[in-house]
């Protein structure tokens, strides 16, 4: 694993990537953030490399199955989610990690042929209840997409996007809220002096970026990321990794990643799915460096898919 | 894992084609020369095609052109038509009318037709049933498409014109099925006054036309004041009043006032009647599916992945068709909406049904209630003229109703450029 290169992880904002902890929380932030300061300024991650998630679960997902009409997607899956930590689904394409990272959020609602079977629980909310509302649990659960999708606005007005969508603010609050959001998201110093040019302009590792500070907000507990890399080139993609591993300190983050590397670099934990079933899970270098599962190591030593 | 490593047969033999490449010249083989010369004759093919149906349409305007072009006065955009003096003739009521019917229905058609739309394309039920209903409601709106428009004049004449009798008849001085507002009702009775002075006796009982002064009575003068009518029986001797203000008061006994309304512009009665109120709501129906198409048209073309981002920040659906999809698909929609309207303007058949042919308007409409001429029937009355500048008269509307048409597409594409660029 690369630890970020906090020093110079890029020129044009060398400045900012150290102060980033350091700026304060816009006043009215959407959600209470439920982790105390203690666990995300614990900078050793004890709790990442010792393997024991008991304590700090975020997510639990137990005899899962889901189905898109009569083709079952995902085979009676469970798997924990540790709190601050990030945790990455790796697994040949159709092996349903994508699936599953799209039911955490329920955006498998808008597929009219999915369902799904059995326990999801975020903290201690039932994700599948029918009576969960999901305004509310996608606004606990952010999601960033495969391919970087700004709207056709402004930058400010992406970012406001999703603070605008759920409360009323003033335009000051609005402001350091799309201020704090962009630097969290390591955008800030490249857009700061266009802020209201369409973000359509930026590149393409710029926009997922954007997007990132766009999920955050609204001021989400979890993040699900759906193969954020895989339509950036390798600069961006370093950036993009950089970010999330900052990101964990105070975002239980989920990735779907088709690469290898990217899933041993940024990752605390790993999941292999295979066919819709979980096949192992563990901490990532456990995971990478001595399998349990023959398919695993096949996998992971890219030996398939 | 089982590994799938690509293998070549050894014992299939390469095709002489691949193994010759392009530098084979054998007969069978290469036909660079025949595939080039086909290819050139189907441009040439489409370009005639193109070209031929270019000169339809400058041999249409230049025959045009020269027929109207000498009546191309200000006449034409002043004036309204007169069936004894051709010269003085013009389309002034004609085009307020097509405009104002136009105004009611995009009034209509839009909000009906874009909501629709967006029910169709971005609330798809996930019950099977539902879907089912869904599935119906969008063949039918394809269908109705195709629907000639004269059968959509039949049905705004039944449906809007007389409201299939429910709400009573509209017979000249007998009856005007159920008035809602803006209208009262009075007997126009002449006074001694003379010049045609005439005072006004509100109307009690709508079933009698007429009304027969034996007493004096109470009425309004024409500017609403009350005033006491006094009666003047010639037989009883007494003398005539001299006062000319007194003469204005006093009416002959036995004079009889005939039924008078005074409407003001929103008098609104049902049924509609033939009143451009009708002949708007039936171009409706005829737009309706045009505008539904175009805008689901438009709406099935914005990026899923934006809908997703949307969704994904917690967005209702509500909040996401107005902040994401309809932002995205309005220039689309804009378009299909002027191009429906444009259609609208030009419709002639389910007018003539609605409204009937008749031309003899010299103003715009007056209240809701009232007919109107529009440009397309205005150019059918006088292409049907016998006299030569009928004749000049029709070409030159038709001009006129060609740059009004040019003007909305024109404001079309200026909208949807501008759109695009923000």
């Amino acid at each position: 694993m690369i630890r970020p290169r906090n020093d110079n992880t890029m020129s044009s904002d060398n400045s900012d990537a150290a102060t980033i902890s350091e700026i304060p929380r816009p006043i009215k932030m959407p959600t209470p953030m439920t982790q105390s300061p203690s666990v995300t300024k614990n900078e050793s991650n004890s709790s990442a490399n010792t393997g024991d998630v008991s304590d700090q679960i975020c997510l639990t997902i137990a005899n899962f199955n889901a189905w898109y009409g009569s083709f079952q997607a995902i085979h009676d899956l469970s798997l924990s989610i540790p709190r601050n930590q990030v945790t990455a689904f790796i697994g040949p394409s159709g092996c349903g990690k994508s699936t599953l990272l799209r039911w955490i959020n329920r955006m498998n609602d808008i597929v009219p042929s999915a369902h799904g079977k059995g326990t999801l629980q975020l903290d201690e909310l039932d994700v599948l209840s029918p009576s969960t509302d999901v305004v509310q649990l996608r606004r606990r659960v952010g999601m960033v997409f495969q391919k970087p999708n700004p709207f056709p606005k402004t930058i400010y007005e992406n970012v406001a996007f999703g603070p605008r969508l759920h409360m009323k603010l003033r335009r000051n609050e609005l402001d350091e809220l799309v201020q704090w959001s962009l630097q969290k998201a390591a955008v800030w110093d490249e857009v700061k002096d266009r802020l209201h040019a369409p973000a359509l302009g930026l590149s393409g590792g710029q926009q997922q970026r954007l997007c990132i500070a766009r999920a955050i907000a609204v001021g989400p507990e979890v993040l699900l990321m759906d193969e954020p890399c895989s339509a950036l080139d390798p600069a961006s993609t370093l950036a993009i990794e950089e970010l999330i591993y900052e990101l964990r300190q105070q975002y239980t983050i989920v990735m779907v990643t088709h690469n290898m590397q990217q899933a041993s670099r940024c990752s605390d934990r790993t999941a292999f799915f295979f066919e819709g079933r979980l096949i192992e899970s563990g901490l990532t270098d456990d995971v990478f460096t001595k399998p349990q599962q023959k398919r695993t190591d096949d996998y992971v030593r890219g030996r398939f898919g | 894992m089982s590994m799938t490593v690509p293998t070549t047969n050894p014992s299939m033999a390469v095709p002489e084609s691949i193994r010759l490449g392009p530098s084979a010249t054998k007969e069978s083989t290469d036909n660079a020369n025949r595939r080039r010369r086909t290819s050139k004759l189907f441009y040439l093919l489409c370009l005639t095609i193109s070209f031929l149906s270019v000169l339809v349409l400058v041999v249409l305007l230049v025959s045009i052109v020269y027929q109207g072009h000498s009546r191309l006065t200000p006449t034409l955009l002043t004036g309204s038509h007169s069936a004894l003096a051709p010269e003085t003739s013009g389309m002034y009521p004609a085009i307020i009318g097509s405009i104002w019917i136009c105004v009611v229905c995009a009034i209509a058609a839009l909000p009906l037709g874009i909501g629709t739309a967006i029910f169709l394309e971005e609330f798809k039920p996930a019950n099977r049933y539902l879907q089912y209903i869904h599935g119906f409601i969008n063949l039918n709106i394809s269908n109705l498409a195709g629907v000639p428009s004269i059968v959509y004049g039949l049905l705004g004449l039944s449906l809007f014109v007389f409201m299939f009798h429910i709400f009573g008849q509209i017979q000249v001085n007998e009856s005007s099925g159920t008035e809602i507002m803006g209208v009262e009702r009075f007997y126009q009775v002449l006074t001694l006054g003379g010049g045609g002075h005439t005072i006004l006796v509100p109307q009690t009982d709508s079933s009698q036309p007429t009304l027969q002064i034996t007493a004096p009575i109470q009425a309004v003068d024409r500017e609403g004041n009350s005033i006491e009518i006094s009666v003047w029986d010639p037989k009883s001797g007494e003398p005539k009043p001299t006062d000319p203000a007194a003469r204005q008061r006093t009416v002959r006994l036995n004079q009889v006032g005939g039924a008078y309304a005074k409407t003001s512009w929103y008098y609104f009665r049902i049924p509609f009647g033939q009143s451009f109120l009708a002949a708007g709501l039936t171009l409706t129906l005829v737009t309706l599916p045009i505008v539904i198409i175009a805008t689901q048209e438009s709406l099935r073309s914005v990026s899923p992945s934006l809908r997703e981002a949307s969704f994904g920040l917690g967005a209702t659906k509500w909040q996401t068709v107005r902040n994401v999809s309809l932002p995205a698909a309005l220039p689309g929609i804009m378009t299909g909406s002027i191009l429906a309207m444009g259609r609208a303007i030009g419709e002639a058949a389910p007018i003539l049904v609605v409204l009937g042919a008749s031309v003899a308007k010299n103003t715009g409409p007056q209240n809701l209630m009232d007919n109107v001429v529009t440009m397309p029937v205005l150019i059918f009355h006088w292409a049907g003229l016998q006299q030569a500048t009928y004749q000049e008269l029709a070409a030159a509307a038709i001009i006129v109703l060609l740059v009004v048409l040019l003007l909305m597409n024109s404001i079309a594409i200026y909208f949807r450029q501008k759109l695009r660029l923000e």
